[in-house]
């Protein structure tokens, strides 16, 4: 589904991704994990087609295409979705008329028809539950105003509206509370099936109690120095990166 | 009389009025107001008020006065000029004359009254002795010098004292394209009367793109406590000239809650002057403008706090693109024991483009000490943070930019009375941006 080969990519003069090499199969769980600084973001941004990024090397394909190659919405349209560590406010723009204007040009891509209002209301009504929230979100401007928590909550609402087939989560469970976190690894899981994939960008063992990943990697520097199952997450929670780095040196 | 009027302005003044009643307060306003059109003559880039305006394009046209009747607006036109939804009490006028056929003004509760400006000048005239012009005063500006010289029709609404008028009065002024280029002149005399509520709509608008020109003057007067909501919205014929005067006087703890969009012609010049008569009024103006190519949005705010313990906001957002020009001028002036005024100035632009040009120059002249003013302006770009966020939720860049305009635009398109007007407004905004070039 996904094959990053060898990926390197800039920001300025300052290399941040340093080959990266990277699968993911259809309805794999892949958590990504790793200190500040070390490129988790710089890699979802790269993925999504945020503009800044120099990819100087590798490749990256999508659903068997050049992903690079594409625009930001062309990459959503083939099914890539990003929940942003960082939510952007868009003051004065309307939440409903935003998702709607999402899930219409997702489906007008894919050559299906564009929902009509009623159907359209009756499925964010029905996806609003699965993430517990408050219909009076969908009247406010996108993110505007919305607590940390809100945000969070409202990147994985819209990715269960508009169904990709990959999605990374950066950072999701970050300014979460306990009831929170397990609302969203909830609507998480309800979404998870066998063409589904994720890449789930976390610094937390708790996360991963929720959702559970097939593999985990740890990102440093800009490559990934370590694969392992969801055990390796636990072993990094007890000693910390400095563990996997001062191996890596003895090796 | 018009003898020695300036050339390029004699031709607006030539003509047989529907009025002439041969009201002698009234011929000595037309008098005065023709003086001060001779004395200011026609400005030159060097007017402060002027710098960055070139009048030649206006008055190499010659417009004239139309000199009979319009009858060319028939009934079945009027589904392009009426609002779907919006239920009000009409008035219509094309090329600056009341059409009493097609207005509907029959269900009018008691204690409002709105007619045509000539008809009532020739009914009863004595109504108006210390309205017309009242607001405006005999210093008049030299388009509102026109305007008043050349008086011949307009909208003349009084709301007498203690009266809630629920549906609001929309006046309508439809210009239809003639042979020759004309301008029209009307004049609006609005007056609420102490306590009195009501919610007025003025629209300026076209039936085709024919070149024309629109010089207006609308007077507001609040009693006491009065409150008016007051949308001006501007969509004027592209090739249209359009100038606009509006003075506005407010009297203890009223307040004036107004929207001006502009969103038409190739040139609109917009004069927006408020003055207080009394402590504890509060004067809302929004603004919201579009320009593209060729199009030239000009705005003139004056407000002037006299008189302490008022408040007043002036918040004008605007969309430049391709190589569209605006120019916001805003002046605040507090006298000296105008204590505890509250004024806040904005002025934000979003630039699509890099050949868009806009001038912003707020002013605050302060010359009391305990007072709370504050005024700020903006020029920039749409986030690209903003951008990218949306198309990577598989919105188009072009969808996406027009989104984001329309979330700038909302502040002050939320602000209309109506929500069948809003509707409106969104969408033609959207329209204007969708066939707006990106660079
Ligand atoms: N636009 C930018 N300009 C300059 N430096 C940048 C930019 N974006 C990222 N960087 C740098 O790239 C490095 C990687 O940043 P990135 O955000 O990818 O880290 P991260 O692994 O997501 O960290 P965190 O766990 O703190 O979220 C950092 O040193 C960061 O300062
Ligand atoms: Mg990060």
């Amino acid at each position: 589904m996904l094959s990053v080969k060898g990926l390197r990519a800039n920001v300025g003069d300052k290399e941040i991704l340093r080959g990266l090499d990277f699968e993911v199969g259809p309805g794999e769980v892949h958590a990504i994990m790793g200190p500040n600084g070390s490129g988790k973001s710089t890699f979802a941004h790269v993925l999504s087609g945020r503009e800044g990024y120099e990819v100087t090397a590798g490749s990256v394909t999508f659903e068997g295409k050049d992903l690079l190659a594409l625009e930001p919405e062309e990459r959503a349209q083939l099914g890539l979705f990003l929940a942003f560590q960082y939510p952007v406010e868009l003051p004065g723009v309307n939440n409903t008329y935003f998702l709607k204007a999402a899930l219409n040009s997702i489906r007008k891509a894919r050559g299906e028809e564009e929902l009509d209002a009623v159907s359209f209301l009756r499925l964010i009504k029905e996806r609003l539950k699965i993430l517990h929230l408050d219909d009076s979100l969908l009247k406010r401007a996108v993110n505007a105003g919305f607590s940390g928590g809100e945000k969070k909550r409202n990147e994985i609402f819209q990715m269960a509206l508009l169904e990709p087939k990959l999605a990374i989560l950066d950072e999701t469970d970050s300014g979460l509370d306990i009831d929170a976190l397990r609302v969203v690894a909830d609507g998480v899981n309800a979404l998870r099936s066998a063409e589904r994939s994720m890449i789930v960008v976390t610094h937390y063992q708790r996360l991963l109690d929720y959702i559970q990943p097939d593999h985990v990697h740890v990102l440093s520097k800009g490559r990934i120095i370590r694969s392992g199952g969801k055990e390796l997450a636990l072993e990094l929670e007890e000693k910390g990166y400095g563990w996997i780095d001062a191996e890596g040196q003895a090796a | 009389m018009n003898g020695d009027m300036p050339t390029g302005f004699a031709s607006w003044l030539a003509h047989e009025r529907s009025c002439d009643a041969g009201i002698d307060w009234l011929d000595a306003r037309r008098r005065n107001a023709a003086e001060r059109v001779r004395e200011q003559g026609v400005p030159s880039s060097r007017d402060e008020g002027w710098r960055y305006t070139n009048l030649k394009g206006l008055l190499e046209q010659g417009f004239l006065q139309p000199d009979e009747p319009i009858t060319a607006l028939q009934p079945d036109d009027l589904e392009e000029v009426l609002v779907p939804g919006l239920a009000s009490h009409r008035v219509i006028l094309v090329n600056g004359r009341f059409v009493p056929e097609l207005s509907l003004l029959e269900d009018l509760p008691p204690g409002v009254r709105v007619s045509g400006l000539a008809s009532l000048l020739a009914s009863d005239p004595d109504v108006l002795k210390d309205r017309l012009n009242a607001v405006a005063g005999d210093d008049l500006a030299l388009f509102a010098a026109l305007n008043t010289a050349g008086l011949d029709d307009g909208v003349v609404a009084l709301v007498d004292r203690g009266v809630l008028l629920e549906r609001p009065i929309e006046l309508i002024h439809v210009s239809v394209g003639l042979d020759e280029p004309r301008v029209a002149q009307p004049r609006n005399v609005i007056v609420l009367g102490a306590g009195a509520q009501a919610i007025v709509i003025e629209r300026y608008l076209s039936l085709g793109d024919s070149l024309y020109c629109t010089n207006c003057v609308t007077e507001v007067s609040l009693g006491r406590d009065a409150v008016l909501k007051h949308d001006r919205i501007q969509t004027e014929s592209p090739s249209a000239f359009h100038i606009s005067g509006l003075y506005l006087r407010q009297d203890a703890n009223s307040r004036y809650l107004g929207v001006n969009l502009g969103l038409g012609a190739r040139w609109a010049r917009t004069d927006l002057n408020a003055t207080f008569g009394g402590e504890h009024a509060e004067c809302d103006l929004q603004g919201l403008y579009l320009a593209g190519d060729g199009q030239l949005m000009d705005y003139h705010l004056d407000v002037d706090h006299s008189v302490p313990n008022c408040a007043s906001r002036e918040n004008f957002k605007g969309i430049l693109y391709g190589k569209g020009r605006a120019v916001f001028d805003g002046r605040v002036f507090v006298a000296q024991d105008a204590q505890k005024t509250d004024a806040a100035m904005s002025n934000r632009n979003l630039m699509l483009s890099e050949s868009a040009e806009v001038d912003t120059k707020p002013q605050l002249e302060i010359n009391a000490d305990d007072v709370k003013c504050s005024h700020g302006t903006t020029v920039g770009q749409i986030e690209p943070e903003m951008l990218f966020y949306l198309r990577s939720r598989g919105i188009s860049a072009p969808l996406a930019r027009r989104m984001l305009c329309l979330g700038f635009a909302g502040e002050i398109i939320e602000r209309l009375s109506a929500e069948a007007l809003r509707d409106q407004v969104s969408e033609l905004v959207g329209q204007r941006l969708e066939s707006a070039p990106l660079s």
